[in-house]
């Protein structure tokens, strides 16, 4: 599974730093005072947008440099590895619905065994504009929710039981509005586009040195260079990318906060569902922690908390989150 | 998807441009000629009663949106003779219902409630106008998405379940008379509170 691919040793943080501290000054950045109105015609986060632009712009402009490099140093060897690990994705990317669920121990439920939850999820549908996704319950008290699948006929939103205890009902709506905003905004597929020639930068860093050795057998000297070359770059490749894509994804869970607020018009509600939830995610022994940064990205809140910092995290804090919401909030309730 | 919803998906702001898309109150007006077709061609009477849901804001902004409408629908009250009541469902969501004889009113009514919502700047809070007809067969309504503009039939029948063919007969009867939801799976069923009836009944 591509998950495991993300995971990211604390040993390589010196590397990024440069890009960090930019990323970090364009994070602060996020949260400006806005002239207020009131109903619920808000402002467009015109920052938010262009935020997240240049981010993929980056992320594509390194891709691109990147394909070339491949090209130039590497020729036709790598790429049919490339192209295979391609299809493979495919495979994961259009299967991810039923894959995401099975390994998350998800179960489908129907109307009949929770009535209440396909209710509220029925109707935030409609307000957001979307077919109904599939439904699915994880039995685990660990309070979390998430949506996965390639499109919106094909989505499906899970919750944990556990965060049907925690939550009272409009929490509960925002967060599954958060989901549903996902869907809309198909994050899906632009996570899995944004991360997929990262894996393969991270693949060749791992595997590049084996498949040198297989190829640069006929090749000589001049094939080797190439290689440790091509190792090279997709280290950087790979450290940079790792970054804009958390960038990107943290980006979209505040895009997917307001989406969620438009969708049920109580900010408040999510805002108070975070804090509950980051309150319990905070009791819940390190045990039990997994790092899946695939899955992390559709996490109402990542499992895995702090240890290399907010540029490495996939979601925005939670302060920053609430915060954001809190303002969406005063637009709405002021003259 | 057009090229400007494309965009909006590439920067995770369709979400929030979607749900918060003003409603166009004016295709309710369709429905004024519907009423006819579904009483002669069908043999639908018309049950006089038609039901707004909206999705309430905890605002004080958002309570005088409701009061206007209140207030509207008062003054309207001595002209055109319609009853009105504002309700709320077990999902948390309420209602505007109305009620009049004359379907010409009654949809008036209806288009200026929602008009009134719009103007307050909360169209995106409406979701759904109901209008209901009844055979020998029982209830079947015309539901009509604020979200999506367009209509589709709802036929419930005891336990939940839908009389998929009646919604079919409807469909193609009122096809080209009304705008009708073409994708199936936005035809959102608008089941009855746990006591088994609907805000109107």
């Amino acid at each position: 599974m591509l998950n495991v691919l993300f995971r990211f040793d604390r040993s390589d943080v010196g590397y990024g730093n440069t890009i960090a501290s930019v990323l970090e000054r364009l994070d602060r950045a996020l949260i400006s005072p806005e002239p207020l109105i009131s109903d619920m015609n808000w402002q467009a986060d015109w920052g938010l947008r262009a935020r997240m632009f240049v981010t993929m712009f980056l992320l594509f402009a390194l891709y691109i440099v990147f394909a070339g490099a491949l090209a130039l140093y590497i020729g036709g060897g790598l790429w049919l590895f490339a192209l295979l690990f391609a299809s493979f994705s495919l495979v994961q990317y259009y299967f991810s619905d039923t894959l995401t669920l099975k390994s998350m121990g998800a179960k489908t439920v129907s109307a009949d065994e929770y009535p209440q939850l396909h209710a509220s999820i029925e109707r935030l549908s409609q307000q957001a504009d979307l077919p109904k996704p599939k439904v699915a319950v994880v039995d685990s008290t660990v309070p979390n929710a998430f949506a996965t699948g390639r499109n919106q006929k094909n989505a499906a939103v899970c919750v944990t039981t556990g965060i049907m205890d925690t939550l009272d009902q409009e929490e509960l709506d925002g967060v599954l509005a958060h989901e549903l905003a996902h869907v809309k905004n198909r994050d899906m597929m632009v996570m899995t586009i944004a991360s997929f020639l990262s894996t393969i930068a991270f693949m060749i860093v791992r595997w590049g040195a084996f498949f040198g050795g297989g190829h640069g057998r006929g090749g000589g000297r001049e094939g080797g260079g190439g290689i440790v070359v091509a190792i090279l770059v997709s280290l950087v490749v790979w450290i940079i990318s790792y970054l804009l894509i958390r960038a990107l994804s943290r980006y979209r869970e505040y895009a997917a906060d307001r989406g969620a607020a438009a969708i049920t018009g109580n900010p408040s509600a999510l805002a108070s569902a975070l804090l509950k939830i980051s309150g319990e995610m905070d009791k819940v022994p390190k045990d039990d922690m997994r790092e899946e940064a695939e899955m992390n990205a559709f996490f109402i809140i990542p499992i895995k908390s702090g240890i290399v910092g907010r540029l490495f995290s996939t979601h925005p804090p939670t302060e920053r989150r609430v915060e954001q919401l809190r303002d969406l909030e005063r637009e709405m309730q002021s003259f | 998807m057009g090229l400007l919803d494309g965009l909006r998906a590439i920067l995770g702001s369709r979400a929030e441009a979607d749900a918060g898309r003003d409603a166009d109150p004016d295709d309710l007006f369709g429905m004024s000629t519907a009423y006819l077709t579904m009483q002669a061609d069908l043999g639908y009477e018309s049950l006089d009663v038609g039901a707004l849901c909206f999705s309430g804001v905890d605002s004080s902004d958002f309570r005088d949106a409701v009061d206007e409408v209140e207030a509207i629908l008062e003054a309207g009250q001595e002209e055109t003779g319609t009853e009105f009541s504002v309700t709320s469902d077990d999902h948390g969501y309420h209602w505007v219902v109305l009620a009049d004889d004359d379907p010409e009113d009654l949809i008036t009514s209806m288009h200026f409630a929602a008009d009134t919502f719009i103007e307050h700047g909360y169209g995106s809070r409406l979701l759904a106008a109901v209008f209901a007809y009844q055979d020998r067969d029982g209830t079947a309504y015309w539901i009509y998405s604020f979200r999506r503009g367009r209509f589709y039939p709802f036929v419930p029948r005891d336990g939940r379940e839908r009389d998929s063919s009646a919604e079919f007969t409807l469909e193609s009867a009122l096809d080209g008379e009304l705008e009708i939801e073409r994708e199936k799976e936005y035809w959102y069923p608008l089941w009855p509170s746990e006591g088994g009836t609907h805000p109107w009944e």
